[in-house]
C-alpha cells in the first residue's frame, strides 16, 4: 500500500464513518478512514481539497467531525468511544486546524510552478540539467530571472483570479445565537476574520500584536465582540478595551480622508457656496452645539458616522489591490520621455466633470463610439522612433512626387544600350562561377553542415548554445553595474563563464577535433565567450582606475 | 442650427433641438420684447440654460442698445461654471457659423477664495481667511503706508493690476474662473479685482445670487451695472430665502462679547491716535460735518461692507452731531451694547416690531432713530480713519452697527424674536436675539426696479403664481414647460402604505411609531435588491433622519440593506459629507451599489445631481415641511397672511412641495435618463400637495399609483427598469422629443409646440 511509506501522524480508533465502525488516520498529506477489519482506506482526502471542518456543539449526544470539500461533498466521522469520544474528536480537530491552513496558504505553490515550467519547456530543462545539475549556477540564481519573466508574462494566466471584494454586510453576516443561557454565540470563518482584517487594519494591527502572546485567539474574538467598538452605538466606557485604540485610529483614518478631499469639484460641498453669509447674519437656525447634545443624539451620530466609515472602507478594501498595478504601470510608462508631461497635458478632473455635466448626447448629431485620444507630445517622434540627435533632413512631399515624376519620365525614356553588353562567354561564365559549386561559392558550405556533422555533434552543439546563450544573458542582465549586488553578480557571472568554458566547451572541443570535424563549429561560441571577457575586462579596468 | 425664433435669427449649437427648449425661447423673446419681468418653469435636463443664452445673446447681438449686458446669476460654484461652458460652447458655434472672430466679453465672478492666486494667500482654506488675508496687504491705507515704509508685505498681482491692468480692458472672449486665474498669472494682474472692473463693461456677466441680492455686497460690486440689462435667476426656487437670509440678523451673547472687546479696540486706537495724529480725527470730523461720503470714496479693496441697506433707503445727509466725534460715537456704541445686553437678559420670549424697539430704547437709553439708522455708516468711516489692518476682528461690532441701522430703516416686514433658551432643551440659557426679515420683497425690490428684465427660471416653481406674490413684482410672462418623452423615463410612484397596511407618514403624531419606521425600512430593503447602481434616499429633517437610521440599525434593517447596497449618511460636516459623496459615485461607478441617505433642505438635495446609474430612484420619506414650531416661521407666516393674503397652509405645503420636487428632481438630469421617484408618505397623493408638484412630474402620476403598498411599488419599480434597461437610441426621440430643423418648421409641430407651454 502506497501510504505506507507515509508518516501517520494521528490514530483514532472507534470512529464511525457510515454507520461503519472503523479507524481515522491522519497522515502529511492527507486524511484517511479505513473500516475495522480490512487493510485499505474507503475514505481519503487530501488536505489540500479540504475546504473545511465543522463540530457539532458541545453537549450533543453525537459527537461529530464534518469535513467540507472544497467541491462541496462532505464527510461525516462519528465518534463513538464511550469514554474519550470528546478528547478524540478535539485531538483530530485541532491537528486538522494546524494542518490545514497550510495547504491552504500553498506555500509550495511556487516549486509546483517550477515544476511544471520545466516539465513543458525541454529547451529549459535541458538548460536547468546543463547549469543547475552540473553546477555552473546555483538554483536560486537560475529562477530569480527566470520567474521574474514568467509572472509578468504569465500574469494573466497565473493571476487570473480576480481579487474578491468583501460583502458590505459581512458584518451582518456574524448572526450571534443565543446558546440558551445568556450567552451569545458567534460563528467566525476564515474569510468573515479575513475581511474584518482587511476593513479594518487596525484589528488586525491589534490581532498581531495581542494573539497568541497574550490572548488566545478565541479571547481575541470574544473581546472584539463585547467591545464597543463592535457595538459602536455604545458610548465608550472601559477604557482599558483593547479596541478604544482601534475606535481612535479609525476616526483618525476618517479625518485625513476628510481632509484630503475629494477630487470631483462637482460633489466638494465646501467650495458649492460662492459666498457664504457672515457669521451672524440670515435666519437659519443655529446648529445645537455639541456640548448640550444628549447621550442619544451622540450615539446615533457615531452609528451614522459608523456605516459612512465601514463603507469607505469597503470599497477601498475593494480596490486597493486593484490600483497599485496601475500606478506601477504608469510609473513605467513615464520613462519613455513621450508621457513624462503628460499629466500637463490631461485637462484636469475639473475641467472633464464640467463638460460631462453641460453634454446633451442627444441633441448631436453622431454618437460616434467615444475614443481615448491618443496623446502625444512630440507627434513626430510617434511617427518616425526616436532619432539620434542630429539635425535631420526629410525630403518634403513635394520632393518625393518629384522625384518619382522623375523616375517615371526615366523608364519612360529608357533605351537599352545593346552596345556596351557583356559578350555572351563572359556572361556564361560568370554565371557559372556565381552558382553552387562556382569558384566564387566556395564559402557557402555552412548550408552542408547537417550532412557534414553527425546528428548527435549537433544536439550537443545546440545544448552549448543555448546554456551559452543562457550565460551570456546573465552576463550582459548586469550592464550597466550600478549596485554592489550587480557588481558581485558579474564577477560571479564571469567566473560562471570561465567554467562553462572549461567545463563544457573545451570538452566538446576535444571531442569533434578527435573527429576530425572543423573546430570552426565552436567559433562562434568563443568570439561571444571573448566579447564578454573583453567587456568585463574593461570594465574591471575602469574600476580600477576609479578607485584608485 | 439657426433657429427662427418670432422674427429672429438665434444660434443653437446642436444639431437637434428639444420641442421645449423652442417653446421657452418663444416666451423668452416675448419678455425680453416687453421689457418686463418673467417667470419660467422648465424640467431640469431639458437644456434650459443653453436655451436661454442661445436667445439673449442672440437678442444682445440683434439689438445691441436694447439689451447691453446679461447678468445671469446662479446658486453654486459649479453651477457657474457650467453656464460659462455652455456659453463657451455657443460662442464657439458662433463664430464657426458666422466665420467672424468673437467679440463677445463673458466673465465669471467669485469670492476671492476661488480667483486668487497670491500663493500665500490662495492657500488659505476658508472665505473668510482668504479674504481677510487679502485686504491686509491690499487695503488702500496700508499700500499708501509703504509709500513712506517699502518693506511693507505686498501683493504683487494688485499692484501690478493697479498699475497697468486698468487702461486696456479685458480681450474679447470667455473667461471661466480658471482662465481668468490663467490669464491673471499670464500677465501677472490679480484675477479678482480684474474681473470686478471687467463685469462693467462685459457683455456677460455669471456670478452667484448674492452679488446682486445682498446689499451688503451689492453695493460694492454689481452698483455700477447697466440698467439696460437682463438679468437671469437661475435655480430660482429658494430665491425667497436667500433674500431674507441677506437681511436677517442674529445676536447671541457672544456677538456682543466680542463686540464689547471691539469697542475696547477702539477707543484704545482713538486714544493712541490723539495723542499721535490729532489731526486725523479733525479731518474726519469736518468730512462728516460737510456730508461729504464722496470725499472718502471707498476703494475697492477695501472690504468693509457696504451699507446692509438698500441703496433707496441711504440718506443724502451728513452724519447727525451725537455721533459726530470719534469719542461721542464709542460712547454711543456703548450705550446700545449695554442696552443689548439689558434685553438679553430677559427670561421669556419675546416678540416685537421694529417700532417697538425703538421706542424701548429711546425710553431706556435715549438713544434716537436718527443717529441708529447713520451707525454702520459711521462705523466705516471710524474704521477708515484708525486705519484697522484685520477687518475679520471687527464683525461683531459690524453686526451690531449694520443691525442699528436696519432695524432704525425698516419699520414693516421685520419683527424681533428674543429667545433665552432654545426650545430643545429650555434648562441652559443661550439667548439669542433674532432679528429676523419676513418679506423677502424687500431685498429684491431694487433689483426689479433697477433692471428691465429680470427672468425667474427653475425646474420646479410651481406653483407658479406664489412667485409673483411673495417677491411682490408684476410679471409679464408666466409659463411652465413640460418635459417633452419618447419613453416615460420618470416613475413617480405614491407608497402610502406598508405591506401590514399601516399608513406611511412622517406626521408629528406618527413620528416615533415603529411600525411606520420598519415599513419606511422596508421598503428601502426592497428597493435595494431591486434598482441597480445608486438610491437617494430623502429625510425631512436630520434628527429625524438620525433617529430613523438609529431603529433601522437597532432592527437590523440595515444589515440587511448592506447585503445589497452599502450605504452612505449624509452628515452635518460638509468635508465629511463630500467624501461620503464621492465614496458613493465609486460604488456606483464600480457595480457595487449604493445608497445615500440625504436629508432634504440639506447641501446635497441643493447642489448635487444624481445624473444617470447615479441616482436610478429617489425615494422621499415623509413630507418635508419645515419646523412649524419656530417662532421666526410663525412670524413670517402671520406676515405672509397678513400682507400677502397667503393661508399659511398654502404656504407651508408650497415650501415642503418645492423641496420635494428639488429632492426627487435630482435623479432626471436629461430625457436620457431615467429614474423612480418614490413619494412615501400618504399625505402625497392628496390633491392639494400632488397639484403643487411640477407639471411635468404630475403628469405622470397616474390615479393607479396613488396609494401604493410597498409590495405594490416593488412591483411596478420592477416593471418600469425593465423597460427602461431597454437600448434607447436616438432614432426613437427622433420627431417626438427631438427635433431636426425641418422637423420644427412643419406646421403640426409648430401647433403642438403651441400646447407645450402651459400658461398660468
Amino acid at each position: 500500500m502506497a501510504s505506507l511509506s507515509e508518516e501517520v501522524l494521528l490514530v483514532v480508533k472507534k470512529v464511525r464513518q457510515r454507520k461503519q465502525d472503523g479507524t481515522l488516520y491522519l497522515m502529511a498529506e492527507r486524511i484517511a478512514w479505513g473500516p475495522e477489519g480490512k487493510d485499505r482506506f474507503s475514505v481519503s482526502h487530501l488536505y489540500a481539497d479540504i475546504r473545511c471542518q465543522k463540530i457539532s456543539p458541545d453537549g450533543k449526544a453525537k459527537i461529530q467531525l464534518q469535513l467540507v470539500l472544497h467541491t462541496g461533498e462532505s464527510t461525516t466521522f462519528h465518534f463513538s468511544n464511550e469514554s474519550s469520544a470528546l478528547k478524540d474528536r478535539d485531538a483530530a480537530k485541532e491537528l486538522l486546524q494546524q494542518l490545514l491552513p497550510k495547504f491552504k496558504k500553498k506555500a509550495n505553490k511556487e516549486l509546483e510552478e517550477k515544476n511544471r515550467m520545466l516539465q513543458e519547456d525541454p529547451v529549459l530543462f535541458q538548460l536547468y540539467k546543463d547549469l543547475v545539475v552540473s553546477q555552473v549556477i546555483s538554483a536560486d540564481e537560475f529562477w530569480a530571472n527566470r520567474l521574474g519573466d514568467i509572472n509578468s508574462a504569465d500574469s494573466a494566466v497565473s493571476n487570473n483570479k480576480q481579487e474578491v471584494g468583501i460583502s458590505g454586510a459581512f458584518l451582518a453576516d456574524i448572526r450571534p445565537q443565543t446558546d440558551g443561557c445568556n450567552g451569545l454565540r458567534y460563528n467566525l470563518t476564515a474569510d468573515i476574520i479575513e475581511s474584518i482584517f482587511r476593513t479594518y487594519p487596525a484589528v488586525k494591527q491589534k490581532y498581531s500584536e495581542n494573539v497568541p502572546h497574550n490572548l488566545t485567539e478565541k479571547e481575541f474574538w470574544t473581546r472584539f465582540f463585547q467591545s464597543h467598538y463592535f457595538h459602536r452605538d455604545r458610548i465608550n466606557t472601559g477604557t482599558q478595551d483593547i479596541f478604544s485604540e482601534c475606535a481612535k485610529q479609525d476616526e483618525k483614518g476618517l479625518k485625513s480622508m476628510v481632509v484630503q478631499g475629494v477630487k470631483n469639484p462637482l460633489v466638494d460641498l465646501l467650495s458649492l457656496e460662492d459666498k457664504t453669509l457672515d457669521e451672524g447674519y440670515g435666519v437659519g437656525t443655529t446648529l445645537p452645539s455639541t456640548s448640550n447634545r444628549t447621550v442619544k443624539d451622540s450615539s446615533n451620530s457615531a452609528i451614522i458616522k459608523r456605516f459612512n466609515h465601514h463603507s469607505a472602507m469597503v470599497l477601498a478594501a475593494g480596490s486597493r489591490k486593484g490600483e497599485a498595478p496601475a500606478d506601477q504601470a504608469s510609473e513605467t510608462s513615464s520613462t519613455d520621455g513621450n508621457s513624462r508631461d503628460s499629466d500637463f497635458f490631461q485637462p484636469p478632473v475639473k475641467k472633464v466633470k464640467l463638460q460631462e455635466a453641460i453634454e446633451y448626447e442627444d441633441l448631436q448629431r453622431e454618437n460616434r463610439p467615444k475614443t481615448v485620444a491618443l496623446n502625444l507630445k512630440k507627434s513626430d517622434r510617434y511617427a518616425h522612433g526616436p532619432v539620434p540627435l542630429q539635425s535631420q533632413h526629410y525630403s518634403t512631399s513635394q520632393d518625393i512626387i518629384n522625384s518619382v515624376s522623375y523616375i517615371q519620365h526615366e523608364m519612360a525614356n529608357y533605351k537599352p544600350n545593346l552596345t556596351q553588353v557583356l559578350s555572351s562567354t563572359a556572361a556564361s561564365s560568370a554565371i557559372s562561377a556565381l552558382s553552387p559549386g562556382g569558384v566564387l561559392m566556395q564559402a557557402a558550405t555552412q548550408q552542408a553542415i547537417n550532412q557534414m556533422v553527425p546528428t548527435d555533434i549537433q544536439g550537443e552543439l545546440k545544448h552549448l548554445y543555448v546554456a551559452a546563450g543562457e550565460l551570456l544573458r546573465h552576463f550582459w542582465s548586469c550592464f550597466p553595474v550600478n549596485t554592489p549586488f550587480l557588481e558581485e553578480k558579474v564577477i560571479k557571472m564571469k567566473s560562471n563563464l570561465e567554467r562553462f568554458q572549461m567545463t563544457k566547451l573545451r570538452p566538446f572541443q576535444e571531442k569533434i577535433q578527435r573527429q576530425y570535424l572543423s573546430t570552426n563549429l565552436t567559433g562562434h561560441l568563443e568570439e561571444m565567450l571573448q566579447t564578454a571577457y573583453s567587456k568585463f575586462h574593461v570594465w574591471q579596468t575602469r574600476r580600477m582606475m576609479r578607485k584608485t | 442650427m439657426k433657429l427662427n425664433i418670432d422674427g429672429l435669427l438665434v444660434y443653437f449649437p446642436y444639431d437637434y433641438i428639444y420641442p421645449e427648449q423652442y417653446s421657452y425661447m418663444l416666451e423668452l423673446k416675448r419678455t425680453l420684447d416687453a421689457k418686463g419681468h418673467g417667470v419660467l418653469e422648465m424640467p431640469s435636463g431639458t437644456g434650459k440654460t443653453i436655451s436661454l443664452l442661445s436667445l439673449i445673446v442672440a437678442y444682445q447681438k440683434a439689438f445691441p442698445l436694447e439689451v447691453t449686458k446679461l447678468i445671469y446669476c446662479s446658486r453654486t460654484v459649479p453651477e457657474i461654471e457650467k453656464v460659462v461652458e455652455e456659453l463657451r460652447k455657443l460662442m464657439e458655434f458662433y463664430s464657426k457659423q458666422t466665420g467672424e472672430s468673437n467679440n463677445f466679453l463673458a466673465l465669471a465672478l467669485s469670492s476671492r477664495k476661488n480667483l486668487c492666486i497670491h500663493p500665500e494667500v490662495s492657500a488659505l482654506r476658508f472665505g473668510k481667511e482668504v479674504d481677510g488675508k487679502c485686504h491686509s496687504l491690499t487695503a488702500s491705507y496700508i499700500r499708501a503706508q509703504r509709500h513712506a515704509d517699502p518693506d511693507q508685505p505686498v501683493c504683487r498681482f494688485y499692484e501690478e493690476f493697479d498699475s497697468v491692468g486698468r487702461q486696456v480692458p479685458l480681450p474679447a472672449g470667455i473667461y471661466n474662473l480658471d482662465d481668468l486665474k490663467d490669464f491673471g498669472r499670464r500677465k501677472g494682474w490679480c484675477p479678482y479685482y480684474l474681473a470686478r472692473y471687467s463685469i462693467l463693461h462685459a457683455n456677460i456677466v455669471v456670478y452667484s445670487y448674492h452679488y446682486l441680492l445682498d446689499p451688503k455686497i451689492a453695493d460694492l460690486v454689481s452698483k455700477e451695472l447697466a440698467k439696460k440689462s437682463v438679468v437671469v435667476f437661475d435655480e430660482a426656487h429658494n430665491i425667497d430665502n436667500v433674500c431674507i437670509d441677506s437681511m436677517s440678523v442674529n445676536i447671541t451673547r457672544r456677538t456682543l462679547d466680542r463686540c464689547q472687546t471691539n469697542v475696547d479696540t477702539l477707543q484704545n486706537t482713538i486714544q493712541n491716535i490723539k495723542e499721535t495724529d490729532a489731526v486725523k480725527l479733525k479731518q474726519e470730523y469736518r468730512r462728516l460735518v460737510e456730508g461729504l461720503k464722496e470725499a472718502n470714496v471707498a476703494r475697492e479693496t477695501d472690504v468693509y461692507l457696504a451699507n446692509p441697506v438698500l441703496p433707496d433707503e441711504i440718506l443724502q445727509e451728513a452724519v447727525p452731531g451725537t455721533i459726530r466725534t470719534a469719542e461721542h460715537f464709542v460712547g454711543f456704541l456703548r450705550r446700545f451694547l449695554e442696552y443689548l445686553k439689558s434685553r438679553l437678559r430677559v427670561h421669556h420670549v419675546v416678540q416685537e416690531s421694529t417700532p417697538q424697539f425703538l421706542k424701548d430704547i429711546f425710553d431706556k437709553v435715549c438713544i434716537d432713530r436718527k443717529p441708529l439708522r447713520f451707525c454702520a455708516e459711521r462705523l466705516q468711516s471710524l474704521l477708515r480713519t484708525l486705519e484697522i489692518a484685520d477687518i475679520a476682528d471687527f464683525s461683531a461690532v459690524t453686526l451690531i452697527s449694520n443691525f442699528a441701522t436696519l432695524v432704525s430703516t425698516y419699520s414693516q416686514g421685520f419683527t424681533i424674536i428674543i429667545e433665552p433658551f432654545e426650545d430643545r432643551t429650555p434648562t441652559i440659557a443661550n439667548p439669542v436675539l433674532h432679528f429676523s426679515c419676513m418679506d423677502p420683497s424687500i431685498a429684491i425690490k431694487p433689483v426689479f426696479q433697477r433692471f428691465q428684465s429680470v427672468i425667474i427660471t427653475s425646474g420646479t416653481l410651481s406653483p407658479l403664481d406664489i412667485y409673483p406674490r411673495i417677491l411682490d413684482f408684476r410679471p409679464v410672462t408666466m409659463a411652465s414647460f413640460t418635459m417633452t418623452l419618447a419613453r416615460t423615463c420618470l416613475c413617480p410612484l405614491i407608497v402610502g402604505r406598508g405591506n401590514d397596511q399601516v399608513a406611511l407618514s412622517s406626521k408629528f403624531e406618527t413620528r416615533e411609531d415603529f411600525a411606520v419606521i420598519r415599513n419606511y425600512g422596508n421598503l428601502l430593503l426592497e428597493m435595494s435588491a431591486v434598482v441597480p447602481d445608486g438610491i437617494v434616499a430623502f429625510f425631512t429633517s436630520y434628527v429625524y433622519m438620525e433617529n430613523i437610521v438609529a431603529s433601522w440599525y437597532e432592527q437590523g434593517i440595515l444589515e440587511n440593506i448592506q447585503r445589497n447596497k452599502l450605504i452612505f449618511i449624509e452628515t452635518p460636516d460638509a468635508a465629511e459629507t463630500s467624501m461620503a459623496l464621492e465614496k458613493y459615485q465609486e460604488a456606483c461607478e464600480n457595480g457595487r451599489g449604493a445608497i445615500l441617505l440625504s436629508v432634504a433642505r440639506g447641501k446635497v438635495s441643493e447642489g448635487i445631481d444624481f445624473v444617470h446609474h447615479f441616482g436610478r430612484a429617489v425615494i422621499m420619506f415623509g413630507v418635508p415641511y419645515v419646523y412649524t414650531q419656530s417662532r421666526i416661521l410663525k412670524a413670517r407666516l402671520e406676515y405672509l397672511r397678513d400682507q400677502f393674503q397667503i393661508r399659511e397652509n398654502d404656504f407651508l405645503t408650497f415650501d415642503a412641495m418645492r423641496h420635494a420636487a428639488q429632492c426627487v428632481g435630482r435623479a432626471i438630469r436629461g430625457k436620457t435618463d431615467y429614474g423612480l421617484m418614490i413619494f412615501a408618505d400618504k399625505r402625497y397623493a392628496r390633491a392639494d400637495k400632488r397639484g403643487k408638484l411640477p407639471r411635468w412630474i404630475q403628469e405622470h402620476i397616474n390615479d393607479g399609483s396613488l396609494n401604493l403598498t410597498v409590495d405594490e411599488a416593488v412591483h411596478l419599480s420592477k416593471h418600469f427598469l425593465r423597460q427602461m434597461a431597454q437600448p434607447f437610441k436616438q432614432e426613437d426621440q427622433l420627431g417626438l422629443s427631438l427635433l431636426t430643423l425641418e422637423q420644427l418648421e412643419s406646421e403640426e409641430m409648430l401647433q403642438k409646440i403651441a400646447q407645450i407651454a402651459h400658461q398660468t
